[in-house]
């Protein structure tokens, strides 16, 4: 390369990047338009066009909406490239959602939404907090879905904020739109969630059944599907839905419709009275049957949803029959779906428009319709056993048009037919015979040699038929091969001649010695062993009376047909299929021990499978201490050196343990028997991040434990250190190891007492401000019926050395009314009115305090208390 | 003679726009300068996350005026405002004396940047409604403006709250732009 072609390098050109890039910062207004939408151009086409990220969020602040639409899109698409630049645009979101345009303030709010940036959805919190609280309902409605959007970003950040409890709130709102999109967003924040967050009680049922009338198409689906999953408390309340969502039947929009079917079909269960259920049956008709005036694809999904109807309600469209007969032009998919609903709902009183109908289908040129036509006659034949002549000759005149696969199918209806009725229709087996040699495919086969087997005696050249089948034996399907031998048993057990003789043994030969198929060698010698040993038992057994079939093909299981129902108008009705078997959620279920045990895994502990942190805890305590035989989980995954010595030591150690409260301390009074034959040391105790956050204050303090010996120890806790999220719960778990034995993991109940402070007494003046100054919604109360108090002052005492101190007295009636006060650190105070009559069982406790949460591990200390 | 020369700088750059950037500490009052720039109100602001950015007509001058976010996450993208930027105003919350080192700190980075080589440098000594707020010589001497060369610059005390300050500085700015080009 000479010096001089160092010019290629160097061009006066600045290529596009740089060109948008000037053009962004120009000072002039409808330059910088332009160039935004170059850009917003350029990005669709799928060119890279994040660099210039900061000059087009600089263009965010205009009064063009337009401008800022093209803005807020670059935004979406590219804020995920650009996390860290993503939140200069932060502030003119804000601004945004204050903006006196309602359309820019639902835009600013919607947009922030879908930018999934973990840096700025914080920031989003306060804006779609006012948003959701808008003067507009447009605003509003779309702020409720973006709670959604946000619950799938963070979901515990929408917990913290209170979102869920505003998105309720929007059920009561005045504007139809606005409840839909809440109801949807809660429906989906539901489904992505393992706790009950959105239920359906009385008061929101009237609510979202006026907006039901009032909003929009997909705005009824979304409550209608809501208000499914709602169980009626009794039959008039299921008889008011009934009529609410009876005039959505007539709605235009076909998925309305099926959720109002879905909804009248779930609460028909309630509904006793013949009358009503009769009258919803007449209103559901015509509109599923108006379905089917749609496109092919939607009158599939109709069919799909309708066979499902039609098996849990026959009598709905039972005199509807002639809207599913096949129109020549119907799509294939359509007129397999039609003639399984055709099956259905034949009955004694259509059978023969119905036979009419699978006979002309019966012709037609489609092989596969035409195969499921001849099967749909046999099915019907063994479903009405007074249309089962008919139907078999209507089989017997299509099997005289000698097409093949008409015969072949029929055969193999007919067979069923004999299991179904048997001894009534065997003189046709003279007609089946003539096909004999057209038959090809291994089904029909098959069904052909069983009929001749089974009906050996009553057919003459029996023995030749079959031999003519035998001479290919090897080459024949498994499905054949089986059939044949036993139909040459069956064949010999009858007529025990010398041609059979000679037959069964070329079989027997053939299916032993010479097959490869396992499953026809076990049945070849079956039959050799019970031949060669019992004849007379032989003949027991093979020729043994069979069961009479029913037809249950696509018959649904009842339980799973109720699931299906409950999903009619989603995926899961057209494909037959409970949800959970094609979809998988995701659950953001309440954060378990992973984090805690990984900890411990660091200082020596193995992972444990984590345990249910929901307050299912198999923990055997009684009151507040627990005495746990200490067991090993079955599935923890421990080191274990030698597994029988572990299990023989363990069986026989026990740990008990209790939260204590000493002189203004937490304590864990934790005992230790040895129950095994070594000695035990480095002992070690870890606990779960809990809802008070206790945690051990220091290492735990064990002796070695010779065999038999036991220790005890205090360990000193520090409490509300890590505190675990979500609702408050008493569950504590532990976990302890020695170098002995695997990690023991138990259960343990936080009994709340122990956090009541001594600073929790309170003068009768500020108990009685305080008591006032709290809403009565704080105000909840308890009867335990178990607690009796049998001296007030010593009850008195008693409470006090527990830090729950008295007040003030008074005599209400026969009773004492008990003022006192309890505290918990971070300033957590507990108003208690104590109401009983002393002795007599049954004590009265009312409770104010500002953290509704607590309450119930409030009223779980107290009864303890008190027993 | 001085009239004429008015005159004509008046006439020749009537319309000119100016870019200006204004720069400081979190919760120095740069967002409420802005406000009460444009349009004589003290609006309640909220931590600026971000940018705002608003026109300011003053003295025949279009001022764009850029306010960015102040808090430490946001300090390192203010060099994307720095290109074709003519002015920075550099505001001081000037009863914040712990953090006055800091805001020296950042200033003098800042006057190191070569996009910002030519702008000129207004500093508000802000917040001198509140007591203790240093005043003006004792700000200079703590941002070490002195040590400022082949720069223009000055400073105002100002309050925002107020308006004490402000257009006597915006005055200094216009005309220091003025006789700039």
């Amino acid at each position: 390369m000479s010096g001089h072609d160092s010019k290629y390098f160097s061009t006066t050109k600045k290529g596009e990047i740089p060109e948008l890039k000037e053009e962004l910062n120009s000072q002039y207004k409808d330059k910088r338009k332009d160039a935004v939408k170059k850009v917003i151009a350029a990005m669709t086409v799928g060119k890279d066009v994040s660099s210039l990220f900061t000059d087009v969020v600089n263009c965010m602040q205009t009064e063009n909406l337009e401008l800022k639409k093209l803005v807020y899109l670059y935004l979406i698409n590219y804020a995920k490239s650009q996390p860290d630049l993503a939140i200069l645009a932060v502030n003119t979101f804000v601004k945004d959602s204050q903006d006196p345009n309602p359309l820019i303030r639902a835009l600013a709010v919607r947009t922030m939404g879908c930018i999934r940036v973990d840096k700025i959805t914080e920031y989003l919190c306060d804006p779609l907090q006012r948003c959701l609280k808008d003067d507009d309902p447009y605003v509003r409605k779309t702020a409720a879905i973006c709670v959604a959007k946000l619950y799938d970003i963070n979901a515990e950040l929408v917990e913290d904020r209170g979102f869920l409890e505003a998105l309720k709130d929007l059920i009561s709102d005045n504007n139809p739109m606005v409840v839909a999109n809440a109801v949807a967003a809660l429906a989906e924040i539901q489904d992505s969630s393992a706790r009950p967050i959105f239920e359906i009680t009385s008061h929101t049922l009237s609510k979202l059944l006026t907006a039901l009338n009032e909003c929009t198409e997909w705005g009824q689906v979304f409550i209608l599907d809501s208000l499914s999953k709602y169980k009626a408390a009794d039959v008039r309340e299921a008889e008011n839905i009934v009529e609410r969502v009876t005039p959505r039947l007539q709605h235009a929009n076909c998925a309305v419709v099926l959720s109002a079917v879905k909804i009248i079909l779930l609460q028909m269960e309630l509904i006793t009275s013949t009358d009503v259920v009769r009258n919803l049956c007449k209103k559901m008709a015509p509109p599923l049957v108006t379905l089917l005036s749609a496109e092919p694809e939607i009158q599939y999904v109709a069919l799909r949803n309708i066979n499902l109807i039609v098996q849990k309600r026959p009598t709905i469209l039972a005199h509807e029959i002639k809207v599913f007969f096949c129109k020549y032009n119907d799509p294939i998919y359509v007129k397999m779906e039609k003639l399984e609903i055709m099956i259905k709902l034949a009955s004694d009183r259509n059978i023969d428009q119905v036979l009419l109908e699978f006979k002309e289908y019966a012709t037609e040129v489609d092989v596969d319709f035409v195969r499921k036509a001849v099967r749909a006659i046999g099915r019907c034949a063994i479903k009405l056993e007074r249309a089962a002549e008919r139907c078999i000759s209507v089989l017997l005149e299509l099997i005289k048009i000698k097409v093949n696969y008409v015969v072949q199918e029929a055969i193999i209806v007919i067979k069923d037919i004999f299991r179904r009725y048997p001894n009534t229709y065997e003189s046709i087996i003279a007609t089946l015979c003539e096909s004999l040699d057209t038959l090809d495919e291994p089904e029909a086969k098959a069904s052909m040699i069983w009929i001749i087997g089974e009906y050996a005696e009553r057919i003459d050249n029996a023995d030749e038929l079959l031999e003519s089948f035998l001479e290919t034996f090897p080459e024949e399907p498994a499905l054949v091969q089986l059939q044949l031998l036993t139909a040459t048993v069956k064949l010999f057990l009858k007529k025990p001649t010398e041609g059979p003789q000679q037959m069964i043994q070329a079989v027997l030969n053939n299916a032993t010695v010479e097959t490869d198929n396992p499953d026809l060698r076990d049945r070849a010698y079956i039959y050799w062993r019970l031949l060669s040993t019992d004849p007379e038992a032989a003949k027991d057994v093979v020729l043994a009376e069979k069961p009479v079939i029913s037809d249950d093909s696509n018959q649904l299981d009842s339980s799973l047909l109720d699931d299906l129902l409950a999903n009619i108008s989603t995926l899961s009705s057209v494909y037959h299929k409970p949800p959970e078997a094609f979809v998988s959620r995701v659950k953001t279920a309440p954060r378990a021990d992973d984090e805690e045990f990984a900890d411990a895994a660091e200082t020596g502990y193995s992972e444990s499978p984590s345990q249910g942190v929901d307050g299912a805890s198999p923990s055997s305590s009684a009151g507040t201490s627990s005495h746990v035989p200490v067991m090993q989980p079955p599935a923890t995954p421990a080191p274990m050196p030698d597994l029988l010595g572990d299990l023989m030591g363990m069986d026989n150690s026990i740990i008990s343990a209790q939260l204590v409260r000493r002189d203004g301390q937490i304590f864990y009074d934790i005992s230790f028997d040895n129950g095994t034959q070594a000695v035990l040391d480095g002992f070690m105790i870890q606990f779960n991040k809990n809802t008070f956050g206790v945690a051990a204050g220091g290492p735990l303090q064990v002796p070695p434990m010779q065999p038999g010996a036991s220790a005890r120890s205090l360990l000193p806790m520090v409490a509300f250190q890590n505190i675990s999220p979500g609702a408050p719960n008493s569950l504590l778990q532990v976990a302890v190891k020695n170098n002995q034995q695997p990690v023991w993991y138990f259960n343990d109940k936080i009994p709340m007492h122990v956090f009541f402070g001594e600073d929790g007494k309170m003068e009768r003046t500020s108990f009685l401000e305080a008591w006032k100054s709290l809403p009565d919604d704080n105000e909840f109360s308890k009867e335990f019926a178990a607690s009796v108090i049998s001296s007030i002052d010593a009850t008195i005492e008693h409470l006090a050395a527990s830090n729950v101190f008295f007040i003030a007295k008074r005599k209400n009636a026969n009773k004492d009314v008990l003022y006192m006060s309890a505290k918990i650190p971070r300033g957590i105070p507990f108003l208690i009115e104590l109401t009983a009559a002393v002795g007599v069982p049954g004590v009265k406790c009312a409770v104010k305090t500002p953290n509704k949460e607590m309450v119930a591990l409030f009223f779980e200390a107290m009864e303890s208390l008190l027993k | 003679m001085g009239i004429v020369f008015t005159r004509l700088f008046s006439s020749v750059f009537g319309n000119r726009e100016a870019r200006i950037l204004v720069l400081g500490l979190d919760n120095a009052g740069k967002t409420t300068i802005l406000y009460r720039l444009q349009m004589g109100e003290v609006v309640s602001t909220i931590p600026t996350i971000g940018f705002n950015v608003e026109t300011v007509q003053y003295n025949n001058i279009k001022f764009q005026v850029w306010d960015l976010g102040g808090q430490t996450s946001i300090r390192p993208y203010w060099r994307c405002y720095f290109p074709n930027t003519q002015a920075i105003i550099y505001v001081v919350d000037s009863s914040d004396t712990d953090r006055l080192v800091t805001a020296k700190e950042e200033f003098h980075a800042i006057l190191e940047e070569d996009e910002l080589k030519g702008a000129v440098v207004l500093v508000y000594a802000n917040k001198q409604d509140l007591p203790g707020a240093l005043d003006d010589a004792a700000i200079t001497e703590s941002l070490e403006l002195h040590k400022i060369k082949s720069r223009q610059w000055a400073i105002f005390k100002t309050s925002a709250i107020k308006g004490e300050g402000l257009f006597e500085g915006l005055d200094w700015l216009s005309n220091a732009l003025k006789s700039k080009s």
